[in-house]
């Protein structure tokens, strides 16, 4: 059995998880794309959606489950019943897991597509305004449309990780043994996911995508399609972020779409990127974590508050994070990591790297150097004369 | 003379009921400097816009080597070779000097979405630009590469225009008064580094410049512009003493 303080470590990682696979897409797109992506929702609930809507219904077709039962109205039944079936098959689970993942990739570019190219050659205003209205748009569908994700009561989702509760290690009961293996394999897309960003950020194309940003017409000129990249860096991002609600679905086990609401899956990215620094990938982690941190301990420590507050304790955590969000935009705008200079994209120079030519302007430049140290007190000297 | 390497025929372009450019034809030889001069609002900008891609003429032609290009969008024009830069420094402020440089090469396979992961798949090229843009940095004696290009001066940023130009491996650059809000020997020195760079790498250049005392002595042939038209072309000098450059842009000298 876990103690308080390890369920407690869990339950961080498998929040931050997610929410770091989302910020850092939504740092791929806002800190190096410059695309003011106000519909994360809409990625993210996406790849949530996927995940309602895919599994379970392709495994009650493999397994001849719930035939001539409604998929959503007798959701639970059939559900209990895949995941009796699915724990003793862990073949079909990571396969049925990899699937989905894959067409939660694919969904979740095709809702960037989707929403981007209408709009995509306006100025970046526009985007911004269409990205938040197709967030809610999703939203809304999930709400009235029953069949989708079983409309505001949600639907359950296959567990392709119920396999794990049938081994037993540490001494962990068997819900234990499921929780901290899919926390593991969050964790674990998360660093992937990480890496994988780096690599792309650190490159000649996170260059163009942070020149694009600073300044299009300039961008154009140069002969870099400024159109193209900004619909590719929306694709992928809509893409990674798909792959964070997805596995905050498979976590949770079931999906609701009033989950997936703008202030969760929307603006709190948003105070996480602003926190740890747009453009810098380890910023926003580090952003991500701390967000996620404060909210959970507030949480965690809510009975030590209570008394002291003359509110609701729940209420807490959303007002130091505006008030937080505030300060941050005051004091340090460019955020806790800020964006480096230069990436050094390759380790090739060192300083002025293969200057063997024009040696008599580095010999020149090291003395004149010199000679500006020396040259305040004497420039002071000249004054008074 | 040698080949037009760049020429408009009819170019027409209105604003609403303002006619910024009408039957505008120019003709910029191979190898040469070429001066566009005017008055405010004569539509010279306008005609380097039209040129690149940013506006599409209500009319007429652009070609460039042989290749119409009319309404061509600018990132392909610049494709093609043929590379503008702004009135106003627009340097990517955040990018070091030399990203700025970097980002202006062409062709380089890291740009991709794929590969852009791949190190392996274009790190040859980069180290290849990467030699490159220091080379540049020396000729333009631009010392801060390590330093976000925000910080440069007037004309540093001027020169890193140029630079960026360069990168592209641009067979003719179009330059918006490069030597504007510069001070006579840095301005000097700005047309002496164009000079220089046109004689060495045989690269076409078309600039508009105001300060025709400093920029005359450097250029071979001077189109004037009024009035969204060409009022008079030839040399330098043969349009210094056309009457209706006098009248129209110098001020009437005669009475």
């Amino acid at each position: 059995m876990l103690s308080g303080e390890s369920l407690f470590m869990l339950d961080l990682v498998a929040t931050f998880a997610p929410y770091m696979i989302i910020t850092l897409s939504l740092n791929l797109e806002y800190g190096f794309g410059g695309v003011p992506n106000f519909g994360k929702t809409l990625a993210v609930a996406g790849g949530a959606f996927m995940v309602g809507y895919l599994p379970g219904r392709i495994l009650a077709g493999i397994m001849g489950v719930g035939q001539g039962m409604d998929y959503v109205a007798q959701n639970a039944q059939i559900i209990t019943e895949i995941n009796n079936r699915l724990v003793f098959n862990v073949p079909l689970s990571l396969g049925i897991l990899l699937i989905t993942l894959v067409a939660v990739i694919l969904f979740g570019a095709f809702l960037g597509l989707l929403v981007t190219v209408p709009v995509v050659r306006l100025r970046a205003d526009y985007l911004a305004m269409t990205f938040l209205a197709a967030g809610e748009v999703i939203l809304v569908i999930g709400n009235n449309y029953p069949p989708l994700v079983g409309g505001t009561l949600g639907i359950g989702v296959p567990d392709p990780f119920g396999w794990a509760s049938t081994f037993s290690v540490l001494g962990l009961s068997p819900g234990e043994m499921r929780n901290v293996t899919v926390t593991l394999f969050m964790a674990i897309t998360a660093i992937i996911i990480f890496l994988y960003a780096q690599k792309l950020t650190h490159s000649p194309l996170g260059r163009v995508l942070r020149a694009i940003r600073d300044d299009e017409n300039s961008a154009l000129a140069l002969g870099k399609d400024v159109t193209s990249n900004r619909l590719k860096v929306i694709i992928f991002a809509s893409a990674i972020a798909a792959i964070g609600g997805a596995l905050y679905a498979f976590y949770t086990a079931n999906v609701i779409s009033t989950a997936y609401s703008r202030v969760s899956w929307t603006f709190w990215p948003w105070v996480m990127v602003m926190l740890g620094g747009a453009a810098n990938n380890l910023g926003v982690v580090c952003g991500t974590f701390i967000f996620v941190a404060v909210r959970k301990l507030i949480i965690f420590y809510k009975d030590i508050f209570g008394p002291f507050i003359p509110f609701d304790v729940v209420w807490l955590d959303m007002l130091l994070l505006g008030a937080a969000l505030v300060f941050i935009l005051l004091y340090k705008p460019e955020g806790l990591l800020p964006e480096k200079p230069i990436k050094t994209i390759k380790i090739e120079g060192p300083p002025p790297p293969k200057r063997e030519a024009p040696e008599e302007t580095s010999s020149s430049q090291a003395p004149s150097k010199k000679k500006v140290g020396l040259k305040l007190p004497f420039k002071f000297k000249v004054r008074k004369k | 003379m040698s080949q037009p390497v760049l020429n408009t025929v009819n170019i027409r372009k209105t604003f609403g009921g303002v006619v910024a450019l009408d039957s505008v034809d120019i003709n910029v030889d191979k190898g040469s400097m070429t001066m566009l001069i005017g008055p405010n609002g004569s539509g010279k900008t306008t005609l380097i816009n039209v040129i690149s891609g940013f506006y599409k003429p209500d009319r007429g032609q652009v070609t460039f080597e042989g290749r119409d290009i009319t309404g061509q969008p600018p990132n392909k024009v610049s494709a093609y070779g043929l590379v503008r830069t702004f009135q106003i420094p627009s340097p990517f402020v955040k990018l070091s000097v030399l990203e700025n440089l970097l980002i202006a090469s062409k062709g380089n396979p890291g740009e991709s979405f794929l590969k852009a992961p791949l190190k392996m798949t274009w790190h040859k090229k980069e180290s290849e630009i990467y030699d490159r843009a220091f080379r540049v940095l020396d000729l333009l004696n631009l010392k801060l590469w390590d330093q976000p290009a925000g910080v440069l001066s007037g004309g540093q940023l001027k020169l890193l225009e140029i630079g960026r130009a360069l990168m592209t491996g641009a067979k003719m650059i179009m330059m918006d008064e490069p030597a504007a809000g510069l001070n006579p020997v840095l301005a000097h020195k700005v047309f002496a580094h164009i000079c220089d760079i046109k004689q060495r790498l045989g690269i076409t250049f078309l600039i508009i410049e105001h300060r025709l005392d400093i920029a005359l002595q450097y250029v071979d042939y001077v189109y004037a512009m009024a009035l969204g038209t060409v009022i008079s072309h030839g040399t330098g000098e043969e349009v210094m003493n056309d009457p209706k450059v006098i009248e129209g842009y110098l001020g009437g000298t005669c009475a």
